[in-house]
């Protein structure tokens, strides 16, 4: 194995593990912020709901933390050519995060977690929008970031081949950054929703929390719908524009398109046979390829043959990864839309097949989150920066394969067993409920 | 403006290590100071809000230095490779013991979370010290500024000699945190460790005074009007301590480090990497800092956002700052 592979197996594995994380946070936290204020405002219920849903916030955060700081510093252990390059740019988004929204996240976390009865209580429950604004700015941060990568503005090239920043604004303002990142915000807001919704149904389920259960479906199931159509549309559509427009050869591989064609069909489902450079067992729906990229049902969409193929992204990956994305998004808006109306028609808390597939609908956000990253990151190969810097030339000189597969083997090895001990955490205080006072209200005395 | 930056990050690691220093150095003293379950707990309430703050000072300092001197943020990092994956393990396990403890329900459990807690804060002082040591003494660099050397090479005896006197500094600096905010019987026995851990420090702060004479042949420079302040911090350390101030000695003890690391600012500039090999130079401020539009920028929005840090952050701490007493 060469050393780039190495370090791009290390880099998707421990950037796919700990971005699980952040969905959840960037998810959960709007609700972790709407009970607390609504407790400071006397609901004694939400008092209960907001307990419980900081406590999984916080199982969430300390493995988000553990897993965000080893990629922090990765692209100095294992992307130094890269990092040297473009630092000057990538540096500042980051540094962004570190102070902007870091802090925030944590200082005021310290405050949710141990503050409540030791300062006032309107402070607590400012405490709460602070993480929810700390979690959603460091999203922002990290996008931008990424969005630079697969879109580079704002800089001159040196004579030194150095990459210069020009203008920190343009970095921020990119486009690409924004349609990505509130498409971004869109897919945890759904898994957020479907964490909720799901939750509470696991309660209604099992005949408990009766009147806590049945707020949670009805803000998750509602938030679920609407964040899973802002997914589709505009946030999804506006993404495959600014792809279609920045990184054809990328729309081209989503689509699994070989041939530049008029009228492109869009493929529904099909396997891709990069050998013979055409789609088997396709089903198309004509013209509509050509309607979503341009907005013109005749226009000419590129296809890979376009292209040499050195250029080409790795096709099945990317294909296969967007066609889940869509996919799922797709049956969250008829499953979400499905639970809404029998909300409305008020029989949603009895109906216990639907109650059923709430439940189950839990893991799919996950999975459509991770596939759509899939898609923007293994698309944009072979590039590390679109255009400017080829991945090969990006890793560090200084570290030898069997190093880089040592460390793979210690995070994978790791991050097991944090995913074992998340699961076992999460899923206990999920099973003890809202109502449990828990191990920390025995230790309560223990302070003055 | 690189100097500005070098002030920058000189001044985000020193809050680090005053910040995190003293939960790093509670969580080191912890198993001599605290001898029941119970007790062990108080130590964890009492930094249990503010670790995770204090260790962003860590990953924002990374940061700027990416943004600031992005040559040396790589070449440092890659040639540190393996120290530093390390040094990310233990921080995970550090974290991960620190937050899920108190969501186990049984003693055995926190027993176990409680051994990793204290042996990875540890062996990460003792690391830091190992890394400061090695950027103090030098490292062996090539002409690109890439680091040729291997692991076993950076833990040289001068280097071993820092990360020890870490140790000792970090558990001292520990010590004065958990006396002034807990009460209960480990705080006594903290109260009473705290004298003894000032004496091994003096020590070994001689000890590494001295190698680091040798090593630079006793050329002296203005920076040696440095030692006089630290001298002067410690010895108000040791007269607050033994008068039972307890504010004061936690102060004192911040004062002092915080000297320690203008100190190692003073004898690392205006190299950020310094060359062992002493043909070639090393990575200094000016060759590592990016274009001036880049460092104007990033200098104002890191300056800007961190001034915001300080003001709510201070603002939490009062707010969140009473003693945890754990009684019998
Ligand atoms: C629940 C999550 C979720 C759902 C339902 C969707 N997406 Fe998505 N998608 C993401 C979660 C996501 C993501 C993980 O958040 C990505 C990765 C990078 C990004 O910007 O968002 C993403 C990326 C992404 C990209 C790649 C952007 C790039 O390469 O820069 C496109 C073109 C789309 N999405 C389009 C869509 C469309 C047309 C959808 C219609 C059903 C859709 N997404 C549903
Ligand atoms: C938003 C900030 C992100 C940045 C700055 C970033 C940056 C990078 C870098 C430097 C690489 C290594 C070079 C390469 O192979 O392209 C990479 C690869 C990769 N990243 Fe990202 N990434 C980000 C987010 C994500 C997320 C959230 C995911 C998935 C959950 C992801 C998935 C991947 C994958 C799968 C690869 C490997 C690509 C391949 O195998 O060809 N990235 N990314
Ligand atoms: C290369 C990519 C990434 C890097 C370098 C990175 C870095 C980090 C670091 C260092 C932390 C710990 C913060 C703390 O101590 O409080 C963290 C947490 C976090 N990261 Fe990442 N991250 C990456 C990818 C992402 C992506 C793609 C997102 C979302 C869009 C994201 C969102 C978050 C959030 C919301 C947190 C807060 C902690 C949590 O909620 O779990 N990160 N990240």
């Amino acid at each position: 194995m060469d050393v780039v592979l190495a370090d791009r197996l290390q880099f998707a594995f421990t950037v796919m593990f700990h971005y699980l994380f952040p969905i959840t946070t960037m998810g959960i936290a709007p609700f972790v912020a709407f009970y607390t204020i609504k407790a400071w405002r006397g609901d004694r219920e939400a008092e209960t709901a907001a307990a419980f849903w900081t406590k999984i916030f916080a199982i969430n955060f300390a493995i988000g933390v553990v897993t965000g700081i080893p990629m922090e510093f990765q692209f100095g252990t294992n992307w130094a050519s890269f990092s040297s390059a473009s630092g000057a740019v990538i540096g500042q988004p980051l540094a962004m995060e570190g102070t902007y929204a870091f802090f925030l996240e944590s200082i005021f976390l310290g405050v949710l977690l141990y503050g409540k009865g030791r300062v006032a209580p309107a402070l607590h429950a400012a405490s709460g929008v602070c993480v929810w604004l700390g979690s959603w700015l460091s999203g922002f941060f990290i996008v931008a970031t990424d969005a630079w990568m697969q879109h580079p503005v704002g800089y001159s090239l040196g004579a030194d081949h150095h990459i210069r920043l020009t203008s920190l604004p343009a970095v921020l303002l990119s486009p690409f950054a924004w349609w990505q990142y509130l498409h971004v915000l869109a897919g945890a807001m759904v898994a957020g929703g479907f964490i909720i919704a799901g939750v509470g149904a696991y309660y209604l389920l099992s005949r408990r929390e009766a009147a806590l259960a049945r707020r949670f479906v009805y803000s998750g199931t509602i938030t679920a719908l609407v964040f899973s159509m802002l997914a589709i549309f505009p946030t999804g559509d506006r993404n495959s524009a600014t792809v279609t427009a920045y990184q054809p050869v990328k729309l081209a591989a989503m689509e699994g398109l070989f041939e530049s064609t008029n009228g492109a069909p869009l493929a529904i489902i099909g396997m891709p046979d990069v050998h013979n450079r055409q789609l088997i067992d396709p089903v198309f729906v004509p013209d509509i390829l050509s309607f979503l990229a341009y907005g013109n049902f005749n226009a000419n969409v590129k296809g890979l043959n376009a292209y040499a193929t050195e250029l080409w992204p790795p096709v099945e990956l990317t294909y296969y990864a967007y066609h889940v994305m869509v996919g799922l998004g797709t049956i969250f808006v008829a499953v979400a839309g499905l639970a809404v109306l029998w909300l409305v028609r008020k029989r949603l808390y009895d109906s216990r097949p639907l109650l059923w597939l709430l439940l189950l609908a839990m893991p799919f956000p996950y999975i459509a989150n991770e596939a759509g990253w899939m898609t923007t990151e293994v698309g944009r190969q072979p590039w590390i920066i679109y255009g400017l810097m080829k991945t090969a030339d990006g890793a560090s000189q200084t570290v030898v394969t069997g190093e880089t597969i040592f460390t793979l083997i210690g995070f994978v090895g790791m991050y097991f067993l944090l995913g074992v001990l998340f699961l076992y955490l999460t899923l206990r205080e999920i099973g003890l409920g809202p109502s449990h006072e828990g191990v920390e209200g025995a230790v309560a005395e223990v302070r003055a | 403006m690189s100097i500005a930056a070098f002030v920058l990050i000189g001044f985000m690691l020193t809050m680090y290590v005053l910040l995190d220093g003293y939960d790093l150095g509670v969580a080191a003293i912890t198993p001599f100071v605290a001898r029941t379950e119970r007790e062990r707990e108080g130590s964890m309430r009492a930094i249990g809000p503010f670790w995770n703050g204090n260790e962003v000072w860590l990953i924002a300092a990374g940061a700027a230095l990416f943004a600031l001197f992005p040559k040396a943020y790589a070449s440092s990092f890659s040639g540190f490779y393996l120290p530093l994956i390390i040094v990310l393990w233990l921080l995970m396990g550090r974290g991960v013991a620190m937050e899920l403890r108190s969501h186990f329900p049984s003693e055995i459990w926190h027993t176990f979370w409680d051994a990793c807690f204290a042996i990875s804060s540890a062996l990460l002082i003792l690391l830091f010290g190992v890394a400061l040591g090695n950027l103090l003494h030098g490292v062996p660099l090539d002409a690109q500024g890439y680091f040729t050397g291997t692991f076993a090479r950076l833990l040289n005896p001068y280097a071993l000699l820092v990360g020890l006197f870490t140790v000792t500094a970090l558990a001292l600096h520990g010590c004065t945190f958990l006396v002034m905010r807990t009460s209960g019987p480990a705080t006594e026995r903290a109260r009473r460790l705290a004298p003894r851990v000032w004496f091994a420090a003096l020590l070994l702060y001689a000890l590494v005074s001295l190698a680091t004479l040798i090593a630079h042949r006793f050329e002296l420079s203005w920076t040696a009007a440095i030692p006089v302040l630290t001298l002067a911090a410690f010895a108000w350390i040791y007269a607050a301590v033994r008068g039972g101030r307890e504010r004061a000695a936690f102060m004192a003890s911040s004062a002092w480090l915080a000297t320690l690391m203008l100190q190692a600012a003073a004898t690392m500039y205006p190299y950020l990497l310094p060359n062992l090999n002493r043909s070639i130079p090393g990575i200094s401020i000016f060759d590592a800092a990016p274009s001036p539009t880049a460092l104007a920028s990033a200098l104002t929005v890191t300056i800007a956002g961190l001034i915001a840090v300080l003001i709510y952050g201070s603002y939490v701490t009062r707010r969140l700052a009473g003693k945890v007493s754990v009684g019998e």
